[in-house]
């Protein structure tokens, strides 16, 4: 039943996308209006009605669907039930539907409001995404395929046909069990996926604007409020994975260099550089092909990352042909790629002969050298993840790439792009002397070089982390003394007060001013990587009950082991006594859990999170006579990390509030009407 | 003309530049990561100490020893290979599980440090292998 009604709304939505394709592309070569609303509204209602499908078969613990059989069992609590819809390949594509059909809704939302040419041609490249990942929901990840024959737990055998006859097991064998130990866990996966779906618009805008060979300055616009909502949902996305990665995965670091997280890195990295080179355009007239280039690629890894991720390649080669969802991705990843590049060659001669950046020391100087920066780092990633799965391929060598090879590359390319985010948005657009430019961020670097010398006598002589300081006061001070400037001279004309003078200029220019949020939100992650990287200490102890030890002034005494039973998992872990540096007490309980249908159990650290500072302790082993091997970490100031990339998120959606509100009377540039 | 030659050039040199380091950067840090039937053909590359990982399941019965210090045999079903293993284990480390350890050849047997649990949960013999024991 709820097969059927999950099927239904796939296939709905798979004829109301192929449906908008046909009729967009009419409209957007301008043969004259077609009913639009129609199609997109039958790719969300359809993408809804599946998702409502199988949130139902979730709420009834449906088994006779092939997906929850696997994936979901009657204990599965909330809201971890709720997000078992996405935690498996089938339904991260429907999750992937349902997203798209959002967006789809919103470029469509667009057009409504000021009909033309392109905004039809953005339709049709939506519609044609939206074909691939909907066909890929009723062929070869169908997330609705009834069981016909049914294990202890879980699913043998498996019907694409919503009337096969069921054949459900009592219960199934529930989600992966890393994915059903913290809330974060729930919410991640889709904010990460507004995020890479986001992706989708402006790429829509851009193929759009080729295929009706206009490829001026109102794609880039929309492309940009695109990016925008996107990016930000993307970093919300990133921290929040780092965040759940540090509290509930067992190697006890928030970032791995893991191909998952390069996956949703590498897009980050190309958007970024997109944000800050459509400014460049928007104000020169400069990068238009770059432009292309940039929201080409962007979501090509997107759809790379999902390969990645996706396909069971990472585990090894072998496994990529074991399902047809690999060679499927790689397909539509070879068809975008030669696809867009052969229109975006065909159409390069109407792209404007821009000007070229004539003087370097220039606020278009300093983007140039940021999109440089930010390219090599996705190219650095990119080999980096590719390189192993590659090799394989080629030869059938299974190596791995350690982290060493991602830090010895990143380290000095994110210091070079700190350096430039405390030069860049003091440096004029069109050009100006070096000597003024030096001006501007002479008494800033000074305060730099300030900070990193207390810094050095005070705290500590790691010179990661007093370079990191140098460069993240640095920044700080260069944005601030502009805001204070700026503020100053508002004061002596109107002679109000200095808050109320930075309100007034912030909000006067409220785009530049989102991004220097972004900015300090980026100098408080440098800060955060950096402490945690040079200044953690770590120790490794076996402990018996009753014993104690002393690590970087906490005394640690281990109480008892102890066991528990929750739905859905059994826990069993070791209570542990801490006194810390400062004389207040507190219980650490590392745990380990275990889920009924998955032989391997996770190991969920208990931190002790303090300004100063948390406390991480981890439960390696505990064996029948309750020796427990027990891994110690402290990691200052780790809120600094999760507070900067909250902030770097918030300005991005900031900027994309202000972009709305700027936009209703600038709306009257309608393109090819 | 000239200034558009000595971007070009200068783009293309630090092209070349990043490609270089990357190169050289990447082969510094490959670890390689072996089935038992393939460490052992391979052995005279591994003879140094070099490091690999190494990924099998835990024969039934070889599981000896306690916390933090630990001898087990792994095997692919086509060779089998003796492990000392100091330092922790993840949960449910046993015997008829898969793993992957890394570590270095010691004569004939392999010492390893670090050892977790593969996460596919169907252990998928590798086509060098042949058969796996029964468990």
């Amino acid at each position: 039943m709820l097969a059927f009604l999950g099927t239904i709304g796939v296939a709905a939505a798979l004829i109301g996308a192929i449906l908008l394709v046909v009729r967009a592309s009419v409209v957007a070569r301008g043969k004259g209006g077609a009913d639009l609303a129609g199609p997109v509204k039958l790719v969300v209602a359809g993408s809804m009605t599946s998702m409502a499908a199988m949130q139902i078969a979730l709420a009834l613990d449906d088994f006779s669907i092939a997906y929850l059989a696997n994936n979901h069992a009657t204990a599965t609590p909330f809201p971890f039930d709720v997000a078992t819809a996405w935690a498996a390949l089938e339904g991260s594509i429907l999750l992937w539907g349902l997203v798209l059909a959002g967006f789809t809704w919103m470029v469509f939302t667009a057009y409504r409001r000021a009909p033309d040419r392109l905004g039809a041609a953005a339709l049709a490249v939506m519609g044609i995404v939206a074909i691939f990942f909907f066909g890929l929901m009723t062929t070869v990840a169908n997330p609705f395929e009834v069981c016909v024959a049914a294990a202890e737990r879980g699913c043998l055998d498996s019907s694409p046909f919503p009337w096969a006859t069921a054949d459900a097991p009592i219960d199934g064998r529930g989600p992966n069990p890393l994915l059903q130990n913290h809330i974060f866990m729930a919410i991640h996966p889709p904010l990460l996926y507004l995020g890479y779906v986001g992706l989708t618009v402006p790429f829509a805008y851009a193929i759009g604007a080729l295929a009706i060979s206009v490829p001026g300055a109102e794609w880039l616009r929309r492309s940009q409020r695109g990016t925008l909502i996107a990016w930000s949902f993307l970093t919300l996305g990133i921290v929040i994975g780092a965040w759940w990665a540090y509290e509930v995965l067992s190697w006890g670091g928030y970032w791995a260099w893991d191909p998952v997280e390069n996956a949703s890195f590498m897009p980050w990295l190309v958007a970024t550089a997109f944000l800050h080179s459509a400014l460049v355009q928007q104000r020169r007239g400069m990068l238009q092909a770059w432009n292309f280039v940039l929201v080409i690629s962007a979501f090509a890894l997107t759809i790379l990352g999902t390969f990645i991720t996706r396909s069971g390649t990472i585990a090894s080669v072998h496994s990529f042909t074991q399902s047809a969802i690999g060679p499927t991705l790689l397909g539509f990843l070879v068809l975008v790629l030669v696809g867009s590049f052969t229109l975006f060659a065909q159409r390069g001669h109407l792209l404007a002969s821009a000007p070229r950046v004539e003087n370097m020391v220039s606020r278009e100087g300093t983007f140039l050298a940021n999109n440089l920066l930010l390219t090599v780092f996705a190219f650095v990633v990119l080999i980096g993840t590719m390189f192993p799965i590659i090799l394989e391929a080629v030869t059938g060598t299974r190596v791995g790439v350690r982290g060493p090879f991602f830090n010895r590359l990143s380290v000095p390319l994110s210091f070079l792009l700190l350096l430039l985010v405390g030069i860049g948005p003091v440096t004029p657009w069109g050009g100006a002397t070096p000597q003024l430019v030096w001006k501007r961020i002479r008494g800033p670097l000074v305060a730099g070089l300030i900070a990193g010398l207390l810094t050095a006598v005070t705290v500590t002589r790691n010179g990661w982390v007093v370079i990191t300081v140098v460069l993240g006061v640095f920044v700080i001070a260069s944005t601030g003394a502009l805001l204070v400037g700026q503020a100053g001279r508002r004061r002596s004309k109107t002679g109000e007060g200095l808050a109320a003078a930075i309100a007034r200029v912030t909000k006067g220019d409220a785009r530049f001013w989102s991004g220097q949020l972004s900015h300090v939100g980026v100098v408080l992650v440098a800060l955060g990587i950096s402490f945690a990287a040079n200044l953690s200490q770590h120790q490794e102890v076996v402990m018996r009950e009753g014993d104690q030890v002393v690590f970087a002034g906490h005394t640690i005494t281990y109480r008892a082991p102890f066991q528990q039973r929750h739905p859905g998992k059994t826990s069993s872990g070791i209570r542990l006594e801490v006194v810390r540096p400062n004389g207040s007490r507190v219980t650490l309980e590392p745990t380990h859990n275990f889920f009924p249908g998955h032989p391997n159990g996770v190991a969920t650290p208990a931190v002790d999170t303090r300004a100063s500072g948390d406390l991480y302790v981890m439960l390696l082993t505990l064996d029948e006579n309750r020796v427990a091997i027990v891994e110690l970490d402290t990691s200052p100031m780790m809120w600094v990390l999760w507070l900067g990339g909250l902030t770097v998120a918030a300005g991005g959606f900031l900027s994309y509030r202000n972009r709305r509100q700027e936009r209703a009377p600038a709306r009257a540039e309608a393109v090819g009407v | 003309m000239d200034r558009r030659r000595m971007t070009l050039l200068g783009v293309g040199g630090l092209a070349a530049l990043v490609i270089a380091i990357t190169a050289f950067s990447i082969g510094d840090n490959l670890t390689y990561y072996l089935y038992p039937t393939e460490a052992i053909e391979r052995k005279a590359e591994f003879e140094d100490g070099a490091r690999f990982r190494l990924a099998g399941l835990i024969v039934n019965g070889s599981l000896e020893g306690s916390a933090g210090s630990l001898e087990f045999t792994v095997t692919d079903g086509g060779a089998d290979i003796p492990v000392f293993h100091t330092g922790a284990v993840p949960p449910l480390f046993q015997e008829c599980v898969p793993v992957l350890i890394e570590g270095a050849w010691d004569g004939e047997r392999f010492v390893s440090d670090s050892a977790v649990i593969r996460h596919e949960e169907n252990y998928e013999v590798p086509e060098e292998g042949g058969t796996l024991p029964s468990c």
